[in-house]
């Protein structure tokens, strides 16, 4: 079990965040860049300092600063140095020893000994034949392949992956996933995954994080927050592009954050509000298209979120959603229908985060 | 050639230049490579002075450094004093060329040394210690390998510096003579002809080692 509740101080903003992470259990901290989730992946491996916090990981406190917990009440401090924490750190660049060869890297953490279970991990990570290579003469993947087989190899009670798929791809990164999927299976230890794209995010965990800020502003199952995010800003971040007014099924008038791919041409009411508007533009995308529609006339003007917002969600006119079958041109009217769209209410003020607690 | 060489007494001072170098190169590694990694990780308190104080070193014309040398530990300094008690001089004498070689050659080995470490990503160290190794096995095993190629170069122009020393040595190290003061001296003395053996001799003494070391170290960094 990891358990983290910290705050880190970074010259624009603190990152504040708490959350558990059973064993066995893998957790995906999606964000923009710069929102926060490297640095927390950094406290935890002990690379960056806390303000304040605390994070236990099997039971052993790995950092404690600024707690009441010491004798007599006072604050007391623990910062367990890197080489004790037994947290495995995977890093978008793979941080090869550039001196030793592939073989010699792998088993870094156990030296000669272990023979079997270097021969076992070789295997599944494909990396027959690259043993005796220079790390500087194998391709990126196969890098990537060689740091998550040494972390791996270390003894750890914890996995950190820190975008490690950046810049390779898909079908690489596909089978990466799956490989840490599980191999955090096997070893039974919590794995925390930090991502900036939901894609990735998704396919590797059962429970996902959205940071923004520095602010934890939703975690759950990666379905649930994907379908309802709590605050407009969680919707901006999962992918909704934007909010039109809509009326909810019991009367209240609401704002409905719309997904480009959760909008349907026609009125379907039994699967969610039903708009109407006016093809502004159509161009193919992927192998569908993708439309452009001005909200009608007669419909409220959406309110802007309130003032304070910290990122106002800007309410728009304007849908831009995908379709598969090609559209009436521009200027027709069409029906539309946002399939069971997370609900917001009109007055939403926001995403202020949480006052800070002294 | 061969007479002048071989007339008695004529090799000692190979002995004596390359026994003083090899001194200051123990020394130089010994103290050296630590000053110069505390100073590339930006840890030593007073960073700044230190890179001053050696770059001081390192433009100060040599015959400057051997006069402010007699200042520091000649017979009538607080150092010279110490010496003497413990039977030990610092005017010519043996130490007094180690001193001086050491003054000389310092700056050269500090700053290579400094420039070598810094060339080692600190990220790998930092991964070496989340692999569980402390902080004195992350160094054999990741930051020495890794700085070795510059280490190596840095040691030889050391070496170069050190056996070639001469103009700290003529002001606090008249005696014993090593290779530089004995082309000195043979050159007034005697002449040019007399003079251009010994000055073979320094180069095939302090030559091979650095040659070997830079294309290894070339070897070693691709």
């Amino acid at each position: 079990m990891l358990d983290v509740d910290l705050r880190v101080a970074r010259r624009m903003f603190d990152v504040a965040a708490a959350f558990r992470v059973s064993d066995g259990e893998r957790l995906a901290l999606f964000g923009p860049s710069g929102s926060g989730k490297t640095t927390i992946l950094e406290a935890i491996a002990g690379l960056v300092a806390l303000a304040k916090g605390r994070i236990v990981l099997a039971g052993r406190e790995l950092t404690v600063v600024g707690r009441n917990a010491g004798p007599g009440g006072r604050a007391r401090s623990v910062e367990l140095p890197l080489w004790a924490r037994e947290v495995a750190l995977l890093r978008q660049d793979p941080g090869l020893f550039p001196h030793l060869s592939v073989l010699e890297n792998l088993t870094y953490a156990v030296g000669r000994r272990d023979g079997g279970g270097v021969a076992r991990l070789v295997e599944i990570l494909q990396l027959q034949g690259l043993l005796s290579a220079s790390p500087r003469l194998i391709s990126g993947g196969q890098a990537q392949r060689v740091a998550l087989g040494r972390a791996l190899m270390s003894r750890h009670r914890a996995l950190l992956l820190d975008e490690p798929y950046r810049g390779l791809d898909a079908p690489l990164r596909r089978e990466l996933t799956q490989l840490v999927r599980d191999q955090v299976r096997a070893h039974e230890v919590p794995a925390v995954l930090v991502a900036h794209e939901l894609d990735e995010a998704q396919a590797f965990a059962d429970r996902l994080g959205v940071l923004d800020h520095g602010r934890l502003l939703q975690l759950g199952s990666p379905s649930e927050v994907v379908r309802r995010p709590s605050t407009p800003r969680v919707a901006e971040l999962v992918g909704y592009r934007g909010l039109v007014p809509v009326t909810a099924a019991d009367g209240r008038p609401m704002l409905a954050a719309v997904h480009p791919e959760r909008v349907r041409l026609g009125a379907r009411p039994e699967r969610g509000p039903v708009v109407e508007g006016r093809v502004v533009a159509c161009r193919p995308a992927g192998t569908g298209w993708e439309v452009d529609v001005e909200i009608g006339p007669g419909l409220p003007r959406p309110e802007a979120a309130g003032p304070g917002g910290a990122h106002p969600v800007p309410a728009r006119e304007r849908l831009s959603f995908r379709i598969s079958d090609p559209p009436a041109g521009p200027g027709s009217d069409v029906v539309l229908t946002l399939l069971d769209p997370p609900l917001f209410d009109r007055d939403w003020a926001d995403d202020t985060p949480p006052p800070n607690p002294a | 050639m061969a007479a002048s060489l071989s007339a008695s007494g004529a090799l000692a001072p190979l002995a004596v230049s390359a026994g003083a170098a090899a001194v200051t190169l123990l020394v130089l590694v010994g103290l050296g490579t630590p000053l110069g990694y505390l100073l590339a990780r930006e840890r030593l308190p007073l960073a700044r002075v230190w890179e001053t104080g050696l770059l001081v070193m390192l433009l100060m014309p040599p015959l400057v450094v051997g006069l402010l040398l007699v200042f520091m530990v000649g017979p009538l300094t607080l150092i010279g004093h110490g010496l003497s008690d413990l039977h030990l001089s610092a005017t010519n004498t043996f130490l007094a060329l180690v001193i001086a070689e050491i003054y000389e050659a310092a700056p050269y080995y500090v700053l290579g040394a400094q420039a070598a470490f810094a060339a080692v990503d600190p990220r790998l160290e930092q991964q070496a210690a989340l692999l569980g190794d402390r902080p004195p096995r992350t160094l054999w095993r990741v930051t020495l390998p890794l700085a070795g190629p510059g280490l190596a170069s840095a040691l030889a122009t050391g070496w170069a510096r050190a056996i070639g020393a001469f103009g700290a040595v003529i002001i606090v190290a008249y005696h014993p003579y090593g290779l530089p003061m004995q082309i000195w001296t043979t050159l007034n003395e005697v002449g040019l002809s007399s003079a251009l053996p010994f000055a073979l001799l320094l180069l095939v003494v302090a030559l091979p080692v650095p040659v070997i070391v830079y294309g290894w170290s070339r070897h070693a960094r691709r």
